[in-house]
């Protein structure tokens, strides 16, 4: 991604490549390359091959696949080119589209058209063929501009239609350019009109001509240089006047640079030894082990923090090419083994290496292809070092993340556990880590289709809320989600849909709790409770079949299946003391009314009883837990366990501020359902803030024992 | 403009003209400078309680400026300072600016944003280093006395006249703050005394600005549903896309959508556009559900912050699980915008859990591909992490490669040519060992020659081939031969751009001998 906030249809959207094809470019640039390179052992009485020379086409060809090599490389999409060749006529060698803009297309249509022919009649070849084609190209809508234009509706006239044309030819002459850019400007308002009655063809409202006047060297230039200078509204043009070759080159470089908002950064002192595995030797450099240096391109907002502090002077910048060209040195920092960090990043910059397949750049893609990254340091003037940006690759492209290294506001805040729910000890973090690991997200292609019509991301949170339908945060909250004998049946209860199996794996777990109840087996809620022996077994199992009746209960209208899941564990549940407990409760009711009459609203039942023990247990079990669970790194312990008020712990729907939450909902509904099962603690029903005074009776009563069990309270 | 969302704040304290005095009905005069310290406290307040985790600074200028309290976040210390404020002699907002400008990039660079507030009576100063002659003169300066504004930082500029607007444009006041405003960047406010100078008319602008720039941001984070009330800080600021396509700002939800869960080393230091911390707050209700009656059983009550601090929070869980995870929570703040949800060290002990905000956009990551088409693990078909978590989906990749990944040819530099050329020299020599690099590297010389039109390469390697064939020492083996005058042959056809020969896609073969097999 870049973050250059360069205009999303600036005249850099488009960018058409017009390039002489006439006979005239089939003469040699006249810079000679020495291809045969002799080594000394064999030199002996061998005649060296004699040097080749590029024409001036093979030089334009490939300083053009550059510039588009270094603008793919930095911006792979939404920065088109469309590239023509000019001769007696026109060819157009790809299009707008996203697939048409790569080097291997380009490349490959180029071969098929060859150097320009010697032979072809001068008269009747002509780069204004290729410049006219090029304006209309310039008319045709892209991708992107069709795409914003259909997302904007109403006003899609701020999708704007610029561009640029990049002219690389032999002109004859000041004159001859003068006729070019009429031309052009001419072809533009005809175009135009074209355009207004057209969906797929939109008026150019500003084009950039930039003409590059192409001479072999040794020879005086026809054609002056002029900057950019404005011809009308809608066109501006300059003209560079460069030889062949080398020069060549280097104009286009500072072009692409110029065009995209580019900059340089030169690593520095990378070592290219052995031990390092940075590079595989070659032969004719096995014994080397010197530092070097790599030149690359980004987007020049990776150097925005040396632009505003003035750094940039201290920060080893150094001019090269008469001033066109600048750099910022960075240095190497020999990677750490791979630690996984994640840093304070404020962008993100795809590079292209200048020289891409000399060694030293090779050697440093190939070393961050593999997966390594690379921190770079920026020299101060001050001789500090910070630092300042990271080499690192995702996904087989090279980015150059800029770091922090400045002060923030964010420095220095309160930790977690000063706040909110930081003084609670049992969260269950070990279950959400495992929950998040659920959840993790995972690409989905845009092809697969989904029958509920949901994007993957809708139907991840989907997933969150099916998954939280049901989850206590503290350890102390819950009973089911601390037994193993629950897990696959919690684990299957959340998909959306169930399978027969599914069905069945549920209901046999199900019948191994019952197993478990019928055996007598122990519930993790009443290992613990240092104070008394907590609530009863079968109070245990009613609390545990309470809670998993509730966590089933809200996925049960979700399909049939997940409603028999429900159905079995009604029907599995201890039954007979559920229907005890309705005559003693009746039988109850009866003794209360008549004290009601007596106390007023205090009073207790045993089924109120056994719910305050168990609250009384649960806090207990938190105190011990409090010190054993060490799963929360950043709660504290407790710092004084004076005893807490029941009402806090075990009722945090009621407590809960704000808006409420879907959880509180349902824990409120669940509770509403429950207390409908029983006689709501007359305690709970007349407390105020949730407190009342428990067994007042009994001070009043003088002792009378009041419950059937015949155990004493304590 | 990028907006880097670690605001600092910044305070200019303007020079109180004596003499202006301000008649209240009481007939007690209350001078300007008195209803502006009000004004402050009642600011430093609110920050105190909403904003507390703000850095602010305190000056005072007139013709030099004075750094009454550098950057703290001790309110009292501020207050203090304003109440010992001091009065000075002339008006010179110029000198003021480049005070604000040295002592905030002194301590915090240029990537972290400021909000300047200035508060004055309005009155620009006189003469020499008035803000009228700054104004006047600032495009005739050379470089080394340039106007201060705008700051090499990203800045908010709030002017606070303790003033009417009717008075102000009495003179040429207003015009000339307005100027400044703008020099500024732009992104501001000025804010003027409404109805009569009072207490009342001050409290009522701080509160405006209070509301415009100091309300803290308060959202519910969901995932799923599990939820949590918190304090965003540094509140969010608006985005701008762009600024022709989609000029309006974006602005992130007060619901925070948890999306699911990505690795740490799958997010890869992702970058960013601001980072802010996710405080958990407990919304006060607590005085509609105490019932009357209750009070004297509320005496050993804990403080209303230990009960918050006793109740589970949703956030302390996600970010204890984050922390021991190495994991973050992909969050949705807004139509096609996203962030992330992390733990953040500050030292061993203390930590905590940040939001970090990346481009709004579909595709913030290129390595993470389209945010909309992340899914369920639950749906593939194999579980893209592994069984062992030992696999990840991630990064994506892009269809096309960059040119340093695809061992393009380029040759620009005349070494460049020179390489490519020995190195099928190399294997020539080595032939028929290296016959399948010596095809290889010959063809992608052809491929690059022929796009390039370079003819004349092609003949000048079948030259350069046939040459080696004659130097073949005689313990060559005889396939060498075979190779090299077949390669040769093939290259000088491809030379002549006969279609047959010279296609792109076409590749050379290695001969088919007796010897090769």
């Amino acid at each position: 991604m870049s973050f250059g906030k360069m205009k999303m249809f600036s005249v850099s959207h488009k960018t058409v490549f017009v390039v002489d094809h006439c006979p005239y470019m089939a003469e040699s640039s006249r810079q000679q390359v020495e291809c045969d390179v002799l080594t000394k052992s064999r030199a002996q009485g061998v005649i060296p091959l004699a040097p080749v020379s590029k024409s001036l086409w093979t030089c334009a060809v490939e300083c053009s696949m550059e510039y588009c090599r270094i603008l793919y490389d930095v911006y792979p999409k939404d920065k088109l080119i469309n590239y023509i060749v000019s001769d007696s006529e026109f060819h157009i060698l790809n299009s707008w589209r996203q697939e048409d803009q790569s080097i291997q297309e380009l490349m490959a249509a180029l071969a098929a058209v060859g150097p320009p022919n010697p032979r072809e009649d001068p008269e009747c070849c002509s780069i204004l063929h290729g410049l006219v084609s090029a304006v209309e190209a310039l008319c045709k809508i892209t991708e992107l501009q069709h795409e914003k234009r259909t997302a904007l509706m109403d006003t899609a006239e701020r999708v704007a239609n610029r561009g640029r044309i990049i002219c690389l030819t032999n002109a004859k002459s000041d004159t001859h350019v003068r006729m070019l850019e009429d031309c052009i400007q001419e072809t533009i308002l005809e175009q135009n009109k074209l355009a207004a009655g057209s969906d797929r063809l939109m008026a150019i409202q500003q084009c950039e001509l930039v003409l590059v006047h192409i001479y072999p060297q040794g020879e005086d230039t026809l054609v002056s240089d002029r900057p950019k200078k404005e011809i009308s509204p809608l066109l501006t043009s300059e003209v560079h006047s460069v030889r062949a070759g080398r020069h060549l080159a280097t104009k286009l470089n500072i072009l692409v640079q110029q065009h995209f908002d580019l900059a340089s950064t030169t690593i520095t002192n990378i070592p290219m030894k052995p031990t390092l595995n940075v590079c595989e030797q070659e032969e004719q450099h096995a014994n080397t082990s010197a530092n070097y240096d790599v030149e690359l391109l980004h987007h020049r907002d990776a150097h925005l923090e040396f632009f505003k502090s003035g750094d940039l002077h201290m920060a080893g910048t150094s001019t090269r090419e008469n001033g066109l060209k600048e750099t910022v040195t960075l240095k190497w920092c020999t990677p750490r083994t791979n630690v996984i960090e994640l840093h304070y990043c404020t962008g993100a910059y795809r590079i292209s290496p200048t020289d891409v397949n000399s060694r030293p750049s090779s050697c440093l893609t190939n070393f961050l292809l593999n997966g390594r990254s690379v921190l770079l340091e920026l020299p101060k003037k001050s001789g500090s070092k910070v630092i300042s940006h990271m080499l690192s690759s995702h996904g087989g492209e090279i980015f150059l993340h800029v770091l922090n290294s400045n002060r923030s506001t964010l420095e220095d805040p309160p930790s977690i556990s000063e706040g909110c729910g930081g003084r609670v000890t049992d969260y269950r973090i070990t279950d959400f880590g495992e929950f998040m690991r659920e959840n993790r997200l995972t690409p989905v292609s845009e092809n697969s289709h989904n029958p509920s019509g949901k994007l993957p991301f809708e139907r991840a949170k989907s997933q969150l809320e099916r998954y939280t339908r049901y989850w206590p945060m503290i350890i102390s909250q819950t009973t089911i989600f601390n037994m193993q004998a629950v897990v696959p049946l919690a684990n299957l209860i959340v998909k959306e849909t169930l399978t027969e199996e599914d069905v069945l794996t549920c209901q046999k777990t199900v019948y191994n709790l019952v197993d478990m109840e019928r055996k007598n087996d122990p519930l993790p809620i009443s290992t613990v409770g240092s104070r008394g022996k907590g609530p009863k077994r079968d109070e245990q199992y009613r609390i545990m079949w309470n809670e998993l009746e509730t966590l089933v209960k809200t996925h049960a209208a979700a399909t049939d299946r997940h409603q028999r899941v429900l159905d079995c564990i009604i029907a599995c549940r201890s039954k007979p003391p559920e229907e005890e407990e309705r005559k003693k409760r009746g039988r109850k009711r009866e003794e209360r009314e008549d004290r009601t009459e007596k106390n007023g609203n205090k009073e207790a039942e045993d089924k109120s009883w056994q719910e305050s023990e168990r609250l009384k247990s649960l806090l207990d079990k938190e105190d011990q837990e409090s010190e054993v669970i060490k799963d929360s790194p950043d709660s504290p312990e407790p710092l004084n366990k004076k005893p807490r008020l029941m009402a806090e712990e075990t009722q945090p729907q009621e407590r809960a501020k704000g808006p409420v939450s879907l959880l509180t909902m349902w824990t409120n509904r669940i509770t509403t359902a429950n207390s409908r099962k029983h006689q709501e603690f007359a305690g709970r029903q007349s407390s105020v803030n949730n407190k009342f005074e428990l067994y007042q009776h009994l001070k009043e009563e003088n002792g009378m024992d009041v419950h059937e069990n015949g155990k004493a309270t304590r | 403009m990028r907006f880097f969302q670690h605001f600092t704040f910044f305070f200019l304290f303007p020079q109180w003209e004596q003499m202006r005095k301000v008649s209240l009905d009481s007939n007690e005069e209350f001078q300007r400078k008195n209803l502006a310290v009000h004004g402050l406290n009642m600011l430093f307040e609110h920050m105190a309680s909403n904003y507390r985790l703000e850095f602010t600074a305190l000056m005072a200028f007139s013709s030099l400026w004075e750094l009454l309290v550098p950057f703290t976040r001790d309110y009292n210390a501020l207050q203090e300072a304003l109440s010992s404020l001091e009065d000075y002699d002339k008006t010179c907002i110029e000198s003021a600016l480049h005070g604000v400008s040295n002592v905030f990039q002194q301590e915090w660079g240029s990537t972290c944003a400021c909000q300047v507030i200035l508060v004055t009576d309005g009155s620009l100063g006189i003469g020499k280093g008035s803000l009228r002659h700054s104004l006047q003169t600032m495009k005739q300066r050379g470089e080394d006395k340039k106007f201060p504004l705008p700051f090499p930082f990203s800045t908010k500029m709030y002017i606070m006249c303790v003033a009417s607007a009717e008075e102000l444009q009495m003179t040429d006041a207003l015009d000339n703050l307005e100027e400044l405003l703008r020099l500024s960047g732009g992104d501001g406010q000025i804010f003027t005394v409404e109805g009569p100078l009072c207490m009342k008319s001050v409290h009522a602008m701080f509160g405006r600005l209070i509301d415009y720039a100091y309300s803290p941001f308060h959202a519910v984070l969901h995932c799923g549903n599990l939820s949590s009330d918190v304090q965003v800080f540094p509140r969010p600021e608006p985005v701008v896309v762009d600024e022709e396509v989609e000029p309006m700002p974006k602005t992130v939800n007060t619901d925070l959508e948890i999306m699911g869960f990505i690795e740490i080393a799958d997010i890869s230091s992702p970058p960013v556009i601001s980072r802010h911390l996710v405080l958990p707050i407990a919304v006060n209700k607590e005085v509609d559900e105490v019932g009357a009656g209750a009070t004297d059983d509320l005496d050993d009550e804990p403080s209303a912050s230990q009960v918050a601090g006793k109740s589970p929070n949703f956030c302390v869980l996600l970010h204890g699980s984050l922390k021991v995870e190495g994991m973050v929570a992909l969050v949705q703040l807004g139509p096609e915008w996203y962030g992330m949800l992390y733990s953040q060290a500050d030292s061993k002990k203390k930590s905590n859990l940040m939001m970090s905000l990346f481009e709004p956009g579909s595709e913030p990551l290129p390595w993470l591909g389209k945010i909309s088409q992340l899914g369920p693990i639950s749906e593939a078909a194999e579980n893209p992490y592994g069984e062992d978590d030992s696999k990840s989906p991630f990064p994506v990749q892009p269809q096309v490669k960059r040119s340093y990944a695809q061992n393009v040819t380029v040759w620009i530099k005349a070494s460049g040519l020179q390489t490519d050329v020995q190195k099928i020299l190399r294997n020539a020599r080595k032939l028929p060992d290296k016959t399948q690099t010596f095809y290889k590297e010959l063809n992608r010389l052809r491929k690059a020659a022929l796009a390039f039109g370079f003819w004349e390469l092609l003949k000048g390697v079948a030259d350069l081939l046939e040459r080696e064939c004659t130097m073949l020492p005689d313990s060559a083996h005889p396939d060498a031969a075979f190779q090299l005058s077949h390669a040769a042959q093939q290259l000088k056809l491809a030379s002549t751009g006969d279609s047959q020969y010279a296609a792109f896609d076409h590749n050379i073969a290695p001969m088919h001998t007796d010897f090769s097999s």
